[in-house]
């Protein structure tokens, strides 16, 4: 897995010490009877990073939250949840965490209002005043207004979904934890949690989000974690680890058997791009600057040499099907 | 809304837990929201009304005991009321709430909230602990208040107590022995609440709770009656549980209400550091 310790350097500027981080696990792991669930997890989540975590069911995503929350006693090693050690100083960092884990926990014979009522009797940092207000404005935010005053007991999987997403947004957070929370979301709530991911990533927020919809991290996450067989096979700034993955140099040209001939003489890989425009695609061989020069020196006209990065979903099936 | 936060954070220090009587009201209010906590205490105020008109129909053919003692005797009734229900009842009625309190809430995934927002895990097992306890208070309230009633107005009567020792106790002093069952009552329950907290600290299934209790019943109290058994008795929760009969007697007797409510003491006191080491320790 040459990938993860090419990402891994990416991370350690911004995990230097120099950025605050927001959570972070040293050697996590767990285990339940004979099953590993957790096998030594090093992440570090950068303060106003968005992390997407990424893996199969069943690689450890909710167990390494679950550690993380304090939910769950970690077998070895140790978390940090806003420079808070967990699970012995949490109280306080918990109050700043809002977190939607395992899927929306409510009563059924209770209103989506009167849940979240509940949720907020509890939140330390809301006082008794703010609560019907903090209540009102979290309802309208994940769009469950209309349905607030019915049971939960009726509310579709979507709604149900909504209510816990709302459950985290009570109280202005510094970390939202959400696993999965797309899940049985139509369309619009899918978008409705990217807009909520958005605006709590502009407000300075880091947000730890686990989801199985890829296109939805590439578009959300600052940063990814991809977790296979409980361990971190993975993890950087989604950028890095895209330019890491395998997707080689695009030089387009008119002068594609020109470039192919040059570019084999100096032991590169290279092959026709199959795209309309006409290219070469270089996938292994010299450092681009390397490779353009070399190009223009043999009187081959370049017009363009990009990067070509890997979709996220290319990569993912590299990292985890690969080694299984 | 963000600004009122950092706002906050620098004119005090932030808040790490939400305020006790805030969590104690909010406890309070989804255990009286709850349809079967409600239904429930209906079926207590049936409870004393059954007795009473079964006690009216049967007239004056009842025997001895608590139950013949009501016969004319309107004020016992709450007494016999709060014994007989405390035999299965009431026991019952208070492990449904300690099942709900902490497997319930495990099974719905609401624990979790709590623990995350973040409730205390020793403040949560004295929340839950609060909340079974009004539980358990307002069964034998509705059971000591209907009884009131009932007997007053159904079984009749002259205000007056006659007592099994044969004297006769005024109104207020027969009102003050019904007092006494209902306190004494409550405490033994306390102790069957906190035992239910514990086994509810164990599982994710109310059910579990609930059937473990009700087994515990029967096996104590098959065990009472086993005379080769006799020196289990000091050990039995309930082997005491008839000593409400004694407030029926004149002049009182103190030492059975003392050590049954003693015996009580030392199951809670188990029964809660049990709850709270296990809470310390639960996954969630």
């Amino acid at each position: 897995m040459s990938l993860s310790t090419h990402a891994t350097p990416a991370a350690a500027p911004t995990a230097a010490g120099v950025v605050p981080l927001a959570a972070k696990a040293v050697g996590l792991r767990k285990v339940y009877g004979r099953t590993v669930a957790v096998e030594g997890i090093d992440l570090e989540v950068p303060t106003g990073s968005v992390l997407g975590m990424l893996g199969p069911n069943g690689s450890g995503k909710t167990t390494l939250i679950r550690m993380l929350l304090g939910l769950t006693r970690p077998s070895a090693g140790t978390a940090e949840l806003l420079g808070a050690a967990v699970p012995k100083d949490v109280a306080s960092a918990l109050p700043h965490v809002g977190a939607l884990v395992e899927g929306p926990g409510f009563h059924p014979f209770l209103s989506g209002r009167e849940n979240l009522r509940r949720v907020a009797a509890a939140e330390p940092l809301l006082t008794s005043a703010e609560i019907p207000g903090a209540v009102g404005t979290a309802l309208e935010r994940v769009g469950l207004t209309h349905a607030a005053d019915r049971r939960f007991r009726g509310y579709s999987l979507g709604m149900k979904q909504r209510l816990g997403l709302a459950g985290a947004l009570l109280v202005p957070r510094k970390l939202v934890v959400l696993d999965e929370p797309t899940n049985g979301l139509d369309p619009a709530g899918t978008r409705d949690v990217r807009r909520i991911i958005g605006e709590l990533h502009a407000g300075g927020a880091t947000v730890i989000v686990s989801s199985h919809l890829l296109a939805e991290v590439e578009a959300t996450c600052t940063h990814v974690a991809v977790l296979q067989s409980g361990s971190l096979v993975a993890a950087g700034e989604l950028g890095s680890l895209l330019d890491a993955g395998t997707g080689g140099l695009v030089v387009a040209t008119p002068d594609v058997d020109l470039a192919l001939t040059t570019l084999r003489d100096v032991g590169a890989t290279a092959f026709r791009d199959a795209g309309d425009e006409p290219a070469v695609v270089v996938s292994d061989g010299p450092e681009a600057p390397e490779i353009v020069a070399l190009l223009v020196r043999a009187g081959v006209a370049v017009h363009e040499a990009r990067r070509r990065r890997p979709r996220l979903e290319e990569l993912f099936a590299q990292l985890t099907e690969g080694s299984s | 809304m963000s600004t009122s936060l950092v706002e906050r954070d620098t004119a005090q220090p932030t808040r790490t837990t939400a305020p006790l009587d805030r969590l104690l009201a909010a406890e309070v209010r989804w255990v009286l929201r709850r349809p079967r906590t409600l239904v429930m205490l209906g079926l207590f105020a049936l409870i004393p009304v059954l007795i009473a008109i079964g006690i009216v129909v049967a007239d004056r053919q009842a025997g001895g005991g608590l139950i013949g003692a009501v016969a004319g005797n309107g004020l016992v009734l709450p007494i016999a009321a709060l014994t007989l229900s405390l035999t299965l009842l009431l026991p019952l009625a208070v492990a449904m709430a300690a099942a709900d309190a902490i497997a319930g809430e495990a099974s719905h995934g609401t624990l979790r909230g709590l623990l995350l927002a973040p409730v205390g895990r020793l403040r949560l097992v004295g929340v839950k602990a609060f909340g079974v306890l009004v539980v358990a208070t307002l069964a034998v309230l509705v059971i000591a208040v209907v009884g009131v009633l009932a007997g007053s107005l159904i079984v009749g009567g002259s205000g007056q107590v006659v007592t099994l020792s044969g004297t006769t106790l005024g109104t207020g002093e027969a009102l003050g022995r019904v007092a006494l069952v209902a306190v004494w009552v409550i405490g033994q329950l306390a102790a069957v609440g906190a035992i239910a907290l514990a086994l509810s600290s164990l599982t994710e299934h109310p059910l579990v709770v609930l059937a473990s209790v009700l087994g515990g019943l029967i096996v104590f109290g098959v065990l009472g009656a086993i005379p080769a058994l006799d020196w289990l008795q000091p050990w039995l929760l309930t082997s005491g549980w008839g000593a409400s009969a004694d407030a029926l007697r004149d002049p009182l007797p103190l030492g059975g209400l003392g050590e049954s409510t003693l015996r009580a003491l030392c199951y809670l006191a188990i029964g809660l550091g049990f709850t709270a080491v296990r809470m310390q320790r639960r996954d969630a």
